[in-house]
Formats: C-alpha cells, structure tokens, sequence
C-alpha cells in the first residue's frame, strides 16, 4: 500500500510544451481538446505551456486558468488560421521557449498546422521527446491529400509515441504516416459533462424538436439535410427543426425552406457561439448529425450528454463514439437516414435524459483522457533517442519512398 | 494481484472492442492492435482493367489532332512564303466551310436543319461580318514587334495550346449540351486564337489578314467540334479519317522540311505506340487505398 502510494508520488512530473496552430480564440475540436488536457494535466501536477500563433492583437504570453501558459507567437496567420511554412525561422523562438521553461515533452497537435510540425522538427533535433495527436482523417487520392500525406511522413519520421482519437483514425494516421500500429494510441477526445446537462423541465413530447448544430459545408452533410428535411416533415406533422450553424450551403438550406414552405417548422439560427450550444441543445429531443467525414465528432458527446437521442451518418470514427442503444446510424443516403429518424422518433418514449447523461459522465471524462495521455508520455521519455544519423537515413528512406 | 489472475485466465477476460467510450479497456493498452486492424481498407477498387489495343485506339484522336494543328501550320507557312495566294484561301475557307456543315448535318441525329440554320448560320454570318470589318486592325497590330518574337511567342502559344486542349471532347458544345467546358480547354482556345491573331499580323493584305483568321479559327474552334461528332456517329469512320489525315500531314511536312517530317513522325508514334506501352506497364504499380476514412459520396446530384 505505501509501496503504491510511494510510487504514485515519486512518479515524474513532466514538462510538457503543447504546440498547435490552432487554439482560443479560435474554436473546434482541436481548440477544446488541447484546452482541457491541458487543464487536467494541470491537475495531475504536471507543468503545461501552450505555442500557438497570434490571433489578431493577442501576441505574446497569456496565462489561462490554473496558470496556464500560452505563448501567442508573434506570426501571422496565412490561410485557415495555418502560420507561413517556413521550416527554418521558428527554430529561434522555439528553441528559446523550449530552454525557458524547462521543457521534457513536446507534444503536437494536428496533421495540418504548420506551426506543430516546424516544432516538432526543431525539438527531434534538439534532442526531445515529441508526442503527436492526430485530429482528422484524410483520403489518398486527391492532389491536396497525396501532399499532406508526404508532409506528414516526413515530420513522423521519427516521432516517438503518437495518438489518435478513433481506431479509424489510428488506421488511417498508420497507412498515411508509416508509424508501426503499436507507436499510435488510440485515445478519444471528451466532453466536459458538468457544461452540458439535460434541462430541468424536459421539453414536452407533443412536438418532436431535432436540432442540427454543425457549419453548413459540404463536408459536414450540408447537401443531405436539404433532401432529408422536407421527408420528415412530410411524414410526421409534429416535428420541427432547429438548425444552429453558417456556412456556404446556408442559402440552399432557406432555398428548401421557400420550396417547400416550411418557414414555421425549421427554425435557422445561424452561428452559435459554443457558450450557447447548450441552450440550443436541451430544447430539442433529437440531435442529427450528416457529416460525410469524421475522425471523432464532440458535437455527438455534447449531445448525448444533454439526453438527447443521436441519429448520424455512419462514417469514419462516429461508430465507435457511442454504445449502440445511444446512437442509430445510418448510411449517408436521404431515404436511410429518413428511416433512421422514423426509428429514433419511435425509441424516444424510452430515452431518458437524466440517465443519459449519467451514462455518458462515465464513459467520458477529461482526467480519464489527461491519465491515458501521460502514460504516452511516459513511454515517450523511455523511447532511445536516436543520433543523427539514423534520423537522416529515415528521412533520406521517406525521400526515396515517395520518388 | 486479482488484476493479474483476470487477465491471465482467458475466460474472464473481456474481450477487446473496437470503441472510443467508456476509458481504457481493462487488460488492454492503448496502443493494443488487434487483427481486425485495417479490415475495412481496400485496395485497388476502382482500378480499370486496360488493354493494349484499346488504349492505342483511344490515342489516335490525340495525333488526329496534333495533324490538325501542323496542317494549319502548313498553311500559314504556305501563305507567309506567297505559295498560296488570298483566293485561294477563301476557297479552302468556303469549302471547309460547307463540309463542316455537312458533316455536323448528317453525322448526329438531333441537329437539325432548322436549329442548323437559326442557331449556326446567323451566328456565323456575324463571325465573318465582324471579322472582316475588324482585319486591318489585326493586319497593323504587331507592327512594332520584331517578327522574331512573333514566331517565338506563336510557336509557344501552339505548345500550350495542344498541352491543355481537351482531347476527349469539343470545347465548342452543340447546342443543348449541359456541361460547361473546363477553364483549361478554354485558355487553349485562348491560346490559339491569340496565336492566329500574330501570325495574321504578318501578312500584306487585308484580305490576307481575313483569309487566314477566318481559315484558323475554323479550325480551331470548329474543327474539334467536328472530329467529335465523327466519332460519335461511328468510330471506324473516325479512325478512317484520322489515318488518311495522318498520311496526308506526313506527306506535306515531308514536302516541305525533312527534319520536321521525322520530328512529326516521332512524335505520332510516340503518342500512338510509347505512351500507351507506357500507361499499361505502369499499371501494376497502380496503389490506391480505400477505406472507412474516405469522405462518404452523396448519392444525389446537387443542383445549385
């Protein structure tokens, strides 16, 4: 018992540099998972900085709750919020912010930020520990994915242990990046479950509420809401929908709205900032989700943990998010996801709010996902460091790969 | 000491599951990989059989156009050199014309004569209304711009104009066909119209000048057109007309230049016989993964 108690507190307490170009102000998944890990990183009693790139006037160093570090490096974004490659520039800074606060670990975040993989470079070089998370998945065959797929081998040469957040994702990082499967871990984001609780007074079951809370893209499934909306109207008179989110395909959205006159029963909100996702979500009884691609899905979770029933595409990671008899899945095709809905209208006497989100307090939880991640990290540190040259013939082996 | 029992004795160890909730799997590590790793990847699904003989017949409509082009070439070197006088062009004009005419009349079913006439004769009435009015002003256009350059920019203006010319179908629709051309085709057609704009800009006359714009851009706007409805009429009539267009540019270019006759010569039996030699013996590195990652495809058509 004291053995235990001894080992827990002698455990290393690792520094850990977290580097993303993406982080609050701006908002995603990406953004909510780093936050939060960090926070219960925090908690565990490691020390957390955060390297991200200045948004608007915010340059330079914030501290966040729990004394959290950001470094707001003073470069511009220059498209999709992504800083300039510029491989060689940033390894002053980083070099200085890796040397100043003491760090063991440093641990990226997503295959697209630029800012991650210049770090994650530098530090190899530097002799450090780097962890990688991979956020979303990618196809192999358009030119855009073919480059980023290069990119990503490149960085994940000789990465030392790297996570993902679905065993879709661990499958398609493995093929993309070349790691062996047993360097990737597979550990899902969460959800705070204290921020998203099922309202006290349930909404009445006379009229059914779906609420669709997602950027109206083409990726997100935009294209299938406007063929699935008017079906279910047609076929259940008291349903209504409630869709929260901008995009593009807005207009075409409020296009099927004029056609099929239904201005009184699909209610566009436009943005939500996420502070009111809740509110929007605790006044519906079914959360659809149409994306055409997805590694995780959070908006599935904040859903399930306000009690609502999920009716959702069945692509990517989302199978693996919920137990079967909280989600139905359907194939992304208007008259499966129709019988879909029919289906989740007709389960949803026996749903349960409350209980709901007592299920999903246990099956997700952010210290839950800090724990798992430090045992990464400690594998990391016992990783070999390679010398220079090992790491030259990798890259040099990548070169010849992709020729 | 009970964790160790549970997982040394099968039966009481859970199985593992393919899901993201519910923490860590007892027994298992995060990294724990099991044999259902990658099940749903597929590889090479949507990968064609080719076959050598096909491909070679497929790229017959390449070097059918590649004769087009060094036919007009010819031309134009003929009328720069006075061994075609101005009369003369306006007859292959006409005439060209006339068979294009026929050919788009009776090759496809649904044009008409009387969307012929309302749709193509007005239009083209106007074409070479406006070209003629229009030709001095071609004619004195490059005027300060030395003949070499003229040369040099044309010949790099053809070059990017078989590069991007769209060799499956005609950059000028039929009318009532519903795709729109590709932005590539369009700067092709760009290319060459420009590039008979400079070489116009060459000649003596004015008529000249109108001989030859309206004898070029007939055939580069035009003469897709037509190739395309040969071959969809019948494809042994395309490949008919194709050769003896082949045998006819081989034995001008041979008249004209010997060098350029074997460059020619090369360079269609490069695209007849190499390239699709080539694309069969690269298929078998053909690699292409699909899997549960892939962007689902919508099954509808998006009508914006």
């Amino acid at each position: 018992m004291t053995g235990l108690a001894g080992k827990s507190m002698d455990r290393k307490k690792h520094r850990i540099m977290m580097v993303s170009d993406f982080f609050y102000p701006n908002f995603g998944g990406v953004e909510n998972h780093i936050y939060y890990l960090s926070q219960c990183l925090l908690k565990l009693g490691h020390k957390v900085v955060v390297v991200t790139h200045a948004y608007g006037n915010r340059s330079g160093v914030r501290y966040m709750t729990r004394g959290l570090k950001v470094y707001y490096v003073p470069w511009r974004p220059f498209v999709m919020q992504n800083s300039f490659p510029t491989l060689f520039p940033s390894l002053p800074i980083i070099r200085t912010i890796l040397i100043r606060e003491r760090i063991t670990i440093v641990h990226g975040h997503q295959a697209f930020s630029t800012l991650c993989h210049e770090a994650l470079m530098h530090s190899r070089t530097m002799g450090y520990r780097v962890v990688f998370t991979d956020h979303s998945l990618y196809g192999f065959s358009d030119a855009g994915s073919i480059h980023m797929n290069k990119v990503l081998q490149f960085t994940l040469a000789d990465v030392s242990q790297a996570i993902c957040v679905s065993h879709t994702s661990k499958e398609n990082t493995v093929l993309r990046s070349g790691l062996p499967p047993e360097k990737v871990f597979v550990i899902p984001n969460a959800v705070d479950t204290a921020m998203f609780k099922p309202a006290v007074v349930q909404p009445s079951r006379s009229e059914i509420v779906i609420v669709v809370i997602s950027r109206l893209v083409y990726r997100k499934g935009a294209d299938l809401l406007v063929e699935v909306i008017p079906d279910v109207c047609r076929l259940h008179p008291n349903v209504r929908f409630i869709v929260g989110g901008d995009g593009p395909k807005r207009v075409r959205l409020e296009e099927m709205r004029e056609k099929h006159s239904l201005q009184d029963r699909v209610e566009m909100l436009g943005a939500v900032p996420h502070a009111q996702v809740r509110s929007v979500l605790i006044s519906g009884h079914i959360f659809l989700n149409s994306s055409l691609t997805e590694a995780f899905c959070i908006a599935i979770l904040e859903a399930a943990s306000c009690g609502l029933l999920t009716v959702s595409t069945r692509v990517g990671g989302v199978p693996e998010v919920l137990p079967d008899d909280m989600i139905i899945l359907a194939e992304p095709d208007p008259g499966d996801m129709v019988l879909a809905i029919e289906r989740a209208i007709s389960m949803l006497p026996k749903v349960d709010p409350q209980v709901m989100h007592n299920r999903m307090r246990e099956l997700y939880n952010w210290h839950d996902v800090a724990k798992r991640t430090e045992i990464v990290y400690d594998r990391a540190l016992k990783c070999p460091n390679q010398n220079l040259l090992d790491r030259l013939s990798r890259y040099i082996l990548n070169i010849i790969c992709s020729i | 000491m009970d964790h160790r029992l549970a997982s040394d004795s099968p039966q009481f160890r859970p199985r593992w599951r393919k899901v993201a909730y519910g923490g860590m799997q007892p027994g298992f590590d995060d990294n724990y990989t099991d044999e259902s790793f990658l099940e749903g990847m597929v590889m090479n699904a949507n990968v064609v059989k080719r076959d050598m003989l096909k491909v070679m017949l497929d790229s017959v409509s390449i070097s059918e156009y590649l004769c087009i082009v060094a036919l007009v070439v010819l031309v134009w070197t003929y009328t720069l050199e006075s061994t075609i006088d101005e009369n003369c062009l306006l007859c292959i004009d006409v005439s060209l014309l006339v068979s294009g005419f026929l050919i788009l009349l009776y090759t496809p079913e649904k044009v008409s004569l009387s969307i012929l006439i309302h749709h193509y004769f007005l239009n083209i009435s106007f074409f070479i209304i406006g070209l003629y009015v229009l030709a001095p002003i071609y004619q004195t256009l490059t005027r300060s711009i030395s003949s070499d350059s003229i040369w040099a920019v044309t010949a790099s203006l053809l070059v990017l104009h078989l590069f991007l010319h769209d060799y499956s179908e005609s950059t000028v629709n039929a009318p009532g066909a519903l795709k729109n051309p590709a932005l590539t085709s369009c700067i092709s057609v760009n290319a060459s119209v420009v590039a008979s704009v400079f070489i116009a800009s060459r000649l003596p006359s004015r008529l000249h000048v109108f001989a030859i714009m309206l004898f070029s851009l007939q055939v580069f706007l035009f003469g897709p057109l037509v190739t395309y409805c040969i071959k969809k009429y019948s494809f042994r009539l395309h490949l008919c007309f194709s050769i003896s267009l082949m045998v006819v540019t081989l034995s001008f270019v041979y008249m004209l230049h010997r060098l350029l006759f074997v460059l020619l010569l090369s360079l269609l039996v490069f695209v007849n016989v190499v390239c699709p030699y080539w694309l069969i013996r690269i298929q078998e590195y053909k690699f292409e993964i699909n899997g549960p990652w892939d962007e689902a495809k919508l099954c509808f058509a998006i009508t914006d």
